[in-house]
């Protein structure tokens, strides 16, 4: 195969098939990464624009927030220049959706899984090239498609990220041809992601099944490919529902049949509305749920993927507890399945359900403790070196934890009836998702930079960006939590102030009042601007290193030992240039029969040693 | 680069990796049907009205159902010729399979279509209970007579006259309508009124001025605003793009100015008053309340300022035809029209009725909510308007008598008639009651129905639901004149109709799609296989095989399909 992949380096390839309509994984790795990093940016925009809001309800958006509008849609969306509740909700509904759709999940998932999987395996590609690209088109189209509905007369969709009927399916009514309404291009839009996200997790789960490389066995797979297989399961099982109810509100759209909308609607413009009715918005809830409580673990695998690979590499130690590890994962993956409906206590199931949940919701905790607890035990005893990646890596571990904790109280009923819908909720999935998963992915950005790029990134703007993305991102999402147990409702565009005109002495179950949180909205809005401030570092560092960055010496400069290291730096078409064969586990650092601390899973046993040995011979099934 | 496994099975899996691809595809498309299949199941548990039961015509899918199963055998030959290399073979099995799936869409069009035709009345009757008699049947086409009433026609020499248009239309006397400027007109109202004002010689012309100030007149001594459009200038869309255009630029100078004022008013009270917090409460301060109020002044001069609607005269009134779907229920009284972009039309609603061919009546629901308020469901539906009208009237007395009979019938085998057969007349019931009393006008219907001897249609007669093409039936189905204010709810059967057919035709589209789809991949293995037969010809088995296992799915999902949709 090398003679094969040598040819191919020669072979003459265009611009367009090299960059763009490239079939090669580690391209449309790239592209992912790119495309997912640019909508995390505008949907990071968003989120300050909506921060700004709720911080100072009756001051105009400054200027270094409203440059990027012309003047017709300040107009349109802007009272006077300050936000109005209509434009909060069309921001909200589209900062959530961004993010979990169109960044995170590509980010983590598509990007890192396109890039990683194939070389830790030792493929020389994704099983399906083609499909993989254009899983990577379908998911851009999908996103422009929804995002492009900020430009036009309905704007973007505003129902939500979670887009519940009936509300969702009357949004943009007034619009009389549907295919020019944001809710209705949102849906296309999604249906598009859900087309692109299935091809993508058929092909994963495939190249992972068939194309691992001779001698790698399952137990013998980093900790990273059991992830993106488990995650590629949770994808193509639990997005389809979703598609169906995606197709069933497009049809409740530009049909007007009454799948989701309940019989005698009526509205306050419309009267009672022309539909049929009898239709259940509950439906839509759990078809919606079905998809939305995987997905979360979408969300997060990826990141402890990404950590469970820099740990041991930076701590120079095998990862603590590695098939256990993979046991939790797949356990994991069964139980985000039945776990759904804890997002729907308020909906008013019965005391059997909820009871269900409940205990499965709790029983997922058990898997999600042994994956974080693992990985701390493996700090243990380690020889640390806060490399760029490790640093991030370790800050995961206790920012994960608190989301994670965080989310205890939500799991039960009698507590959820509180915290439902209020700032705590948000603290918790945010303290999960951002300063958990990003910094995962962050940690992954600087520990595989080296080897797509052939230079390290710089270790100055590295601390530049942590330290305050650390420290702003606790000033942003803690106040969250406290907030929320005062009773501050997620949707409030005016950060509580009409509240408070109403019932400013209300105090709650917890003993707080509205009012005496309501301070801490300028702290997390001055607290996000200067996140925002703390990802210049980043940028430049991204752009500067790839010119000017400090040379790898070696094709393996962290001195790692899973495949990914074997390929030249960065890795050409067909990727590895000799035949790869697996002789050991993943995570073979500082054997003590072994000279060097890191003992590659490529490296040939010695004779003396093999002999002795059978764990070190390649497994004889996998002999192709 | 070669990547393995494409043709040959990798040993420890004993897989190709299109076998494992397709397998991981088809779990996801059980999800995907899985999801609607529980959405079908959630309606119908769910459903507040009576779920139509049996309501679709058993034959085509029926007929349907075989031809899949066949194609689903004739697909496995085809791969198995290729495995024994023989592509004359391959080449019969193949197409018979992709005959069977053009049939198939053949068949599911001509449902989809009696479906797209047929129309369906919720009648409104505020009785004692709050329910709804259904009326079907097909919509007549009618034309606009000098006196603006309407009059049935009926086609000659195989055509309507050209004029005619849906019974179900909004007629509506217009003498001004008003056009919103905040959103876009929609252009396609406007090119139908446009053609309907020019085929009546009314003349639509503008009231008033539009006239706006010029950005850099403002604030000048002896400025004029500039005229966009004159009084009496004709309605056009260009007309009202241009209106748009400037009323859009001055709301964004407008807008722009009161920003700076906005913000110039928090540098004060920030910076001179030394009020810094957060915006809470700061609308209760006196000072700023104070600034407000000045700001407010200063502003009026310096704004635009543009008129947000514009105003036509129609001269003389023109009757227009409006479909009911372009404007909003609410905005339907009889003195004006609001059009779905904001338009409002004034003037005077016609008697615009629905003229309705009848093929079916349907007092389930009523009967439904009788029931629930412990009433007896025949005398709530003797009141009802559809009971009263006096050709439905003769059709309900005819299946009175006839439930009577069946009723007898059934109790001799302890038997009772169904909800279905008591509360709904369908199609075929109306025939027969027709023919019937044509052949004998003192025919008992009651005994008829005793002892079976009533004709129902055949099968082939009605073969996709009652047909209106064919005179015999359709003199039997009375031409009914429903006043618009007994329209409650109107729809053909499609998704809109109710939630029923919304799940039908939502599963059956899809799994036509994917019928569409093997048919295509099926197809060109087919068509453009040869080459690669050639070659590579295990390849091209694998390729067959895995489509195959794809096209075995979609015949599975019809499979669960045809029963719960035609059958329970």
């Amino acid at each position: 195969m090398s003679a094969d992949s040598h040819d191919d380096h020669h072979h003459q390839q265009s611009f367009w098939t090299k960059y763009l309509f490239s079939t090669d994984h580690k391209t449309i790795g790239i592209q992912y990464g790119l495309a997912a990093g640019a909508f995390l940016l505008f949907g990071f925009f968003l989120m300050i624009v909506m921060r700004w809001s709720i911080a100072y309800p009756h001051e105009p958006l400054p200027g270094y927030l409203s440059w990027i509008f012309t003047d017709g849609w300040k107009a349109r969306w802007l009272d006077g220049g300050k936000v109005t509740g209509e434009t909060y909700n069309m921001f909200g509904a589209m900062h959530g959706t961004i993010m979990v759709f169109l960044g995170v999940v590509p980010l983590g998932f598509a990007a890192f899984g396109n890039y990683v999987t194939p070389l830790q395996i030792g493929a020389p590609d994704m099983a399906f090239p083609k499909l993989n690209m254009a899983s990577f088109w379908v998911y851009l189209l999908g996103g422009l498609i929804m995002c492009a509905s900020f430009f036009m007369e309905s704007g973007a969709a505003k129902s939500g990220w979670t887009n519940y009927s009936p509300l969702a399916g009357y949004a943009d009514k007034q619009i009389v041809n549907q295919l020019l309404a944001g809710q209705t291009q949102w849906l296309i839009g999604l249906v598009c992601l859900i087309t692109s996200s299935l091809l993508g997790s058929v092909n994963f789960v495939t190249t992972i099944i068939q194309l691992r490389a001779k001698g790698l066995t399952w137990m013998r797979l980093p900790f990273f490919v059991w992830a993106m297989l488990v995650t590629g399961f949770l994808l193509l099982l639990a997005f389809p529902p979703l598609e169906a109810a995606g197709i069933m509100q497009l049809m409740d759209r530009m049909t007007g049949s009454s799948f989701f909308m309940p019989s005698g609607l009526y509205s306050r413009t419309d009267g009672v509305m022309e539909l049929s009715g009898s239709g259940s918005p509950l439906l839509f809830q759990h078809l919606f749920w079905f998809l939305g409580h995987p997905e979360v673990y979408v969300l997060l695998l990826p990141a402890i993927a990404c950590v469970a690979e820099i740990i041991p590499c930076h701590t120079r130690k095998p990862l603590w507890g590695y098939k256990p590890m993979v046991w939790a994962v797949i356990v994991l993956g069964f139980l985000s399945f039945i776990v759904w409906a804890h997002h729907m206590y308020l909906t008013g199931m019965g005391p059997v359900i909820s009871t269900f949940f409940q205990t499965t919701t709790v029983l997922i905790s058990v898997p999600s403790v042994i994956l974080l607890t693992s990985m701390i035990i493996s700090l243990w005893g380690g020889s640390i070196r806060f490399t760029m990646p490790m640093i991030w890596a370790a800050a995961f571990l206790p920012m994960f934890g608190i989301g994670g904790l965080t989310g205890l109280p939500l799991a039960f009923n009698l507590a959820d009836l509180h915290l439902h819908d209020t700032y705590y909720v948000i603290g918790h999935f945010h303290y999960v998702v951002a300063p958990g998963i990003l910094f995962g992915l962050f940690a992954g950005v600087y520990h595989w930079y080296p080897k797509m790029t052939g230079r390290f990134m710089d270790n100055t703007l590295g601390h530049l960006h942590f330290w305050p993305s650390l420290i702003c991102m606790n000033f942003l999402f803690f106040p969250m939590l406290t907030q929320g147990m005062a009773g501050f409702h997620r949707r409030w565009y005016n950060g509580g102030d009409a509240y408070l005109e109403k019932a400013s002495d209300g105090i709650n179950v917890f003993g707080l009042t509205v009012a005496e949180k309501i301070s801490l909205n300028e702290v997390m809005t001055v607290s996000a601007i200067a996140l925002a401030l703390a990802q210049v570092p980043f940028l430049v560092n991204m752009f500067v290193s790839y010119f000017w960055g400090k040379k790898v010496t070696s094709d393996n400069p962290w001195d790692a030992t899973t495949l990914e290291w074997a390929t030249p730096t960065p890795p050409g078409h067909g990727n590895f240039t000799f035949d790869i064969s697996v002789y050991r586990g993943p995570y073979e650092y500082s054997r003590p029969d072994h000279g060097e601390d890191y003992f590659p899973q490529w490296e040939e046993p010695k004779r003396s040693e093999s002999g002795e040995d059978e764990s070190e011979e390649p497994a004889e099934e996998t002999k192709a | 680069m070669e990547i393995p496994f494409v043709v040959n099975a990798r040993k420890d899996t004993g897989l190709n990796n299109s076998k494992v691809g397709i397998w991981l595809f088809l779990a996801s498309e059980v999800t995907l049907f899985g999801g609607l299949f529980s959405g079908y199941l959630f309606l119908r548990l769910y459903a507040d009205y009576p779920w139509p039961e049996r309501a679709l015509p058993i034959l085509p899918g029926l007929i349907n159902t075989f031809i899949l199963i066949g194609s689903s055998v004739t697909v496995v030959f085809a791969w198995a010729a290729l495995k024994m290399r023989e592509w004359r073979k391959f080449q019969v099995h193949m197409s018979i399979t992709i005959a069977c799936a053009l049939g198939f869409m053949v068949l599911k069009a001509i449902e989809y279509n009696a479906k797209f035709s047929h129309h369906a009345v919720r009648i409104s009757d505020s009785g004692p209970v709050e329910g709804y008699g259904i009326l079907e049947g097909h919509k007549k086409k009618v034309v606009l007579e000098e006196n603006d009433r309407l009059h049935v026609v009926h086609k000659e020499n195989g055509k309507y006259p050209e004029e005619s248009f849906d019974a179900n239309r909004i007629v509506f006397k217009a003498s001004e309508m008003t056009f919103t400027l905040t959103r876009p007109v929609h252009d396609a109202f406007v090119i139908e009124i446009l053609k309907q004002a020019a085929k009546r010689d009314s003349k639509i012309t503008l009231v008033e001025d539009y006239a706006v100030m010029d950005e850099d007149q403002i604030g000048k001594d002896g400025a004029e605003k500039t005229k966009v459009l004159k009084a009496g200038d004709e309605l056009t869309t260009d007309a009202l793009d241009k209106a748009e255009n400037v009323f859009l630029d001055s709301r964004a100078h407008d807008s722009a100015i009161r920003t700076n004022f906005e913000k110039a008013s928090w540098a004060w009270i920030r910076d001179e008053k030394g009020i810094d917090k957060p915006g809470y409460n700061i609308i209760d301060l006196e000072v700023w309340k104070e600034r407000r109020k000045e700001d407010n002044e200063k502003l009026k001069p310096l704004m635009i300022g543009a008129e947000s609607g514009i105003t036509f005269r129609v001269e003389p009134a023109l009757t227009l035809i409006l479909e009911p779907s372009w404007m909003t229920s609410n905005g339907r009284n009889t003195e004006q029209l609001k059009l779905r972009d904001d338009t409002v039309i004034k003037g005077e609603m016609l008697e615009s009725p629905m003229i309705l061919g009848v093929d079916a009546i349907d007092f389930s629901f009523t009967a439904m909510r009788a029931r629930e308020q412990g009433l007896d469901p025949a005398a709530v539906i003797e009141k009802s308007w559809i009971v009263q009208e006096p050709q439905l009237k003769a059709i309900w007395e005819n299946h009175q008598e006839w439930l009577k009979g069946e009723t007898a019938r059934l109790a001799k085998k302890d038997r009772e008639p169904s909800d279905l057969d008591k509360y709904r007349v369908t199609w075929q019931k109306i025939v027969a009651y027709g023919q019937a009393k044509e052949a004998d006008p003192d025919a008992d219907l009651a005994k008829m129905a005793e002892e079976q001897t009533l004709a129902l249609p055949g099968w082939l007669d009605g073969f996709a639901g009652a047909d209106h093409y064919n005179p015999e039936m359709v003199k039997h189905f009375p031409e009914v004149s429903i006043p618009r204010d007994k329209v409650d709810f109107e729809s053909t059967f499609t998704p809109k109709w109710n939630t029923y057919y919304a799940i039908y035709f939502t599963i059956t589209g899809l799994h036509g799609l994917h019928v569409i789809g093997g048919m295509i991949v099926l197809g060109y293995y087919l068509f453009f296989g040869r080459k690669m037969y050639d070659s590579n010809p295990d390849w091209l088995a694998n390729r067959v095989e895995v489509g195959g296992l794809f096209w075995h799915f979609v015949d599975l999902v019809w499979i669960f399909l045809f029963p719960i949709l035609y059958l329970m």
